[in-house]
């Protein structure tokens, strides 16, 4: 189907709500992706990055807090790993791994992998998986390629070649992706098809687009909106059975007035009945069991025409 | 082959133009700018809506999905963005303008329309009209290439709709739309009003689209090619009160409104629930006309006749 290319990633309809059902009848799928480590640009984290007072409250006094604060509400996170932070911070890796939270890969660096060869990808993603495996004892199960405060476009970055690297290396699931607001399958051949589960992530729902961004002096404060967006969307998705995720970074949320807020919220969100906190592995797996891409995905015939004057 | 006319909303080359004329020539070519402006617009000043209402109020969508992310070459990740509208946010708006049993307007582009066939079809049968938006979201240079895209866009329109459109969300240009059967175009602001605009032989309807009335402003990151500082950020409950505020005053003056919506953008749940608010609100109030363009199109052209 050679028209898909360059337009879509999945089938052509989403599963409604009437059709999802979580474990135990719960009412929503409760998810927290955190992301370990400083901001970076698009090559990545480098010495500069971690040489810096953010980082040092992202590994330390904030994380901790952020840690205490999920663990007040009894919940667990997707901590997004860069392959260099578990280098050079594996006992605290470990440490989290060991209070069940997932450990999941954030890239080797947080680079933008869409900028490197098939070859330097595939590397890039084994010393990933070596250092994150060398940290908790496991290889991760999910793949992130979140955007950087800095991108362009705040969904993150992607190669041609990433969907047919991570399963081939073995992965669960693709982190993010931002074509449904519940897991779906991102289809890298049709005809296979060969497809890999993909996690919901939404730009809104980031606290690194609300919190003085673009980047610290010059960025603007938007806490009031951040927190109203994550009530509005949970509640919204809680109402129609379906799952939130939100995505943190202890080096912003952490600061004490933005953490009371999420606090707040998540004493909000743990009231009601029936919330699923699952990490995305969990998640992942209970959505391949349940919906599996041989009975859900449905990929419709083109009826596209090749037209001389258009984009095709 | 694939060059465009551009957007007359790329509008971060207003004022920065560096054409130079001299002093007696530029201001003769104004004169005519202003003379020529002054013959081609009529506003409809008393619109005087069917049934005694006070105000109009067009819901429109505007279904590009991936498509302009496409055409503006964006990356995969981006073009995933978009999808969310033809997977999940198209039928979600329906359901919601369905339930409040309001009548609507999707502008479509003619690829699009082929690549969500079913949406398309579901929304032409609750009774919203289908109208045009390119057929791939741009006008080709070229005026033989835009009139086959513009007629291919028409006719996959209504294939799937069962009635050919007579409106449209582009800028293409008035002789081409006129030739096609198009009586009304919703992509500028002359006026806060419903307003003709006159041209060789004939009249258009123009239905005022305005940034401040669209969600993609409020929701969508880098928005018309801004970069990261210019970022809105905004929250529904920010957007529903701008928008209470603007409908509340239309509604003192007798007006009208007409709000765009993007399916990838207020297709997310938190949206949609602000829209349901926004919606339920305005019932509250007594005469309010909640109908597509072309009903308002049909009105307009009726008070011209009565003339």
């Amino acid at each position: 189907m050679p028209w898909k290319d360059g337009y879509t990633i999945s089938d052509e309809r989403g599963l409604a709500d009437a059709v999802l059902h979580w474990p135990g009848d719960a009412a929503c799928c409760f998810g927290i992706t955190v992301e370990l480590g400083p901001a970076c640009g698009p090559g990545g984290i480098t010495a500069r990055d971690l040489d810096t007072p953010e980082n040092y409250y992202g590994l330390h006094g904030g994380l901790d807090a952020l840690r205490e604060t999920l663990a007040g509400h009894g919940m667990r996170a997707t901590f997004a790993v860069p392959g260099v932070i578990a280098e050079l911070y594996p006992e605290i890796v470990r440490a989290l791994h060991a209070e069940g939270h997932e450990i999941a890969a954030d890239g080797w660096r947080r680079e933008d992998i869409s900028l490197h060869e098939r070859a330097e990808e595939r590397d890039l993603i084994r010393r990933t998986v070596a250092a994150l495996h060398a940290a908790t004892g496991e290889a991760p199960a999910g793949w992130y390629c979140l955007p950087r405060a800095g991108d362009k476009y705040a969904v993150g970055a992607i190669s041609p070649d990433t969907v047919p690297l991570l399963l081939a290396e073995g992965f669960t699931y693709l982190g993010n992706s931002p074509a449904d607001d519940v897991p779906h399958y991102w289809v890298a051949d049709p005809a296979g098809p060969v497809a890999i589960l993909a996690m919901p992530y939404y730009y809104a729902f980031d606290d690194q687009f609300h919190l003085l961004f673009p980047a610290r002096g010059t960025g603007l404060e938007h806490a009031d909106a951040l927190e109203r967006n994550w009530r509005a969307e949970f509640s919204a998705q809680y109402r129609r059975g379906r799952a939130f995720t939100m995505n943190l970074h202890p080096h912003a949320i952490a600061w004490p007035n933005r953490l009371r807020k999420l606090d707040d919220f998540l004493t909000h969100a743990t009231a009601l009945p029936g919330l699923w906190n699952a990490t995305a592995g969990e998640c992942a797996r209970y959505w391949l069991e349940t919906y599996p891409a041989a009975e859900t995905l449905r990929i419709e015939p083109s009826i596209w025409q090749y037209h001389e004057d258009s984009l095709n | 082959m694939t060059t465009s006319r551009p957007s007359p909303h790329a509008q971060n080359a207003v004022g920065k133009s560096t054409d130079h004329t001299s002093e007696t020539d530029d201001l003769t070519a104004m004169r005519e700018v202003v003379r020529t402006q002054a013959e081609r617009h009529q506003v409809v000043t008393a619109p005087r809506w069917p049934g005694g209402a006070r105000i109009a109020v067009n819901f429109t969508a505007d279904f590009d999905a991936m498509l302009l992310r496409r055409l503006l070459d964006e990356p995969p990740m981006q073009r995933a963005k978009g999808e969310f509208g033809g997977r999940v946010g198209i039928w979600r708006l329906l359901e919601l303008f369905d339930g409040h049993g309001i009548k609507t307007t999707l502008f479509v582009p003619g690829r699009i329309s082929q690549l969500y066939p079913d949406a398309v079809r579901a929304w032409a049968r609750s009774g919203h009209e289908i109208a045009d938006h390119m057929w791939e979201h741009r006008v080709p240079a070229d005026p033989q290439v835009e009139r086959t895209h513009l007629l291919r866009s028409t006719e996959a329109l209504e294939q799937l709709s069962g009635r050919r459109p007579i409106g449209t969300r582009s800028w293409h240009s008035p002789e081409l739309l006129a030739e096609l059967g198009y009586r009304y175009n919703s992509h500028d602001a002359a006026d806060h009003r419903p307003y003709f605009t006159t041209h060789d032989g004939f009249r258009l309807v123009n239905l005022p689209f305005h940034y401040a009335f669209d969600d993609a402003q409020f929701f969508s990151f880098a928005w018309l090619d801004t970069d990261n500082a210019a970022q809105r950020i905004a929250d529904p409950e920010r957007v529903l009160e701008l928008w209470w505020d603007a409908f509340r005053q239309q509604y003192r003056h007798g007006g009208y409104l007409n709000l765009c919506l993007h399916p990838f953008l207020s297709g997310r749940a938190m949206r949609i629930a602000m829209l349901d608010r926004l919606i339920s609100r305005m019932k509250q109030l007594p005469g309010v006309w909640f109908t597509g363009c072309e009903d308002v199109t049909q009105h307009c052209l009726g008070l011209e006749e009565e003339h």
